[in-house]
């Protein structure tokens, strides 16, 4: 199963952030509030990430409650891939 | 800080326009100059004249709205000749006309498939398609005034229509900012009514209704191109269409 390297899945959502005129700062450690990222910003980052995998990728909401950095986003994704 | 308005749909999906209310939606739809991808599991003449008249707005498909693979293909499809969808109508379902205890399980499960399971499996579709593609839209149901009355010889059918409030409401709020989602719930069409009631009984209906008409596909129609096409903020609501009958 061909897996989406982390760096592309920052460039991806990097490129959510731009679709709403914000910039995605280069500390993974930086809070998510501070930056507008919201649930809806990580689905559609999540649905990007399935376009490129052609798999679905689900998932329940208290595993997203527990995001709060840009890392934690990244580490999300990894994790999300590891189990298709 | 407030959020630009959601703008009107431009490229609208909607199930079973091939006769009836569908029919007249999707012709209205592309009267506001608007795309429409429309299936249903028979194809009209009507509907086929409309397709042929409007090659690059309009794409058709014969499709079992409970088939999920199928309506996924079918979207998938429509956004390679049309551009990405940001609009559903949620149209599509089946009738009922049988008391609780004389209706079958089975006649009981095909009816919450077809008017429950399948719209929600194909909004699911949609708000994806939404989110990865143009990021806001718009979303009606059409749903039914027995959802919020009691009619004899509809359990399983209005369980199906209030159940389709419930999760439009919920869908209000977790694609806040991105989508608005409505409900349009109308009355019984006189078409329908005449189908199944004598004209006494019919002539009683219409007597007891506020505006003393029953509600015919046309009302229906401008409130549903109101919500896909207007800006109007109304967001996580049934509206009834009824003419006060239900007051």
């Amino acid at each position: 199963m061909a897996q989406i390297s982390r760096d592309q899945v920052k460039e991806m959502m990097a490129e959510v952030m731009r679709r709403q005129n914000k910039v995605l700062p280069e500390s993974e450690e930086t809070p998510l509030d501070e930056i507008g990222f919201r649930s809806l910003d990580f689905s559609e980052l999540a649905l990007r990430v399935e376009d490129e995998l052609d798999e679905e990728l689900n998932f329940d909401a208290p595993g997203l409650r527990s995001i709060r950095t840009v890392g934690d986003v990244l580490d999300f994704i990894d994790e999300l891939q590891k189990d298709l | 800080m407030s959020n630009p308005p959601i703008p009107a749909a431009s490229c609208v999906v909607v199930s079973g326009g091939s006769r009836g209310l569908g029919l007249a939606i999707v012709q209205s739809i592309l009267d506001h100059g608007a795309k429409v991808a429309t299936f249903a599991r028979t194809v009209t003449p009507e509907l086929e004249a409309l397709a042929a008249a409007h090659p690059d707005r309009v794409h058709v498909a014969s499709v079992d709205a409970t088939d999920a693979k199928a309506v996924t293909a079918f979207i998938k499809e429509a956004e390679r000749k049309l551009g990405p969808v940001d609009g559903l109508v949620n149209n599509a379902a089946i009738g009922q006309d049988s008391l609780h205890v004389h209706t079958s399980p089975e006649r009981i499960a095909d009816i919450i498939n077809t008017n429950l399971t399948a719209p929600l499996v194909l909004s699911r579709t949609v708000l994806r398609r939404i989110l990865s593609g143009r990021g806001t839209g718009r979303v009606v149901f059409v749903t039914s005034i027995c959802a919020q009355r009691g009619y004899a010889g509809l359990v399983a059918y209005s369980a199906t229509k209030g159940g389709l409030d419930s999760a439009m409401r919920t869908i209000a709020r977790e694609m806040h900012g991105r989508v608005l989602a409505n409900s349009v719930a109308p009355g019984f069409f006189a078409s329908e009514m005449s189908s199944v009631l004598g004209q006494t009984q019919l002539d009683t209906i219409t007597r007891r209704t506020p505006t003393g008409r029953l509600v015919e596909p046309e009302n229906v129609v401008p409130v549903i191109d109101m919500l896909l096409f207007e800006d109007t903020n109304i967001n996580g609501q049934t509206l009834v269409i009824d003419g006060g009958g239900s007051i």
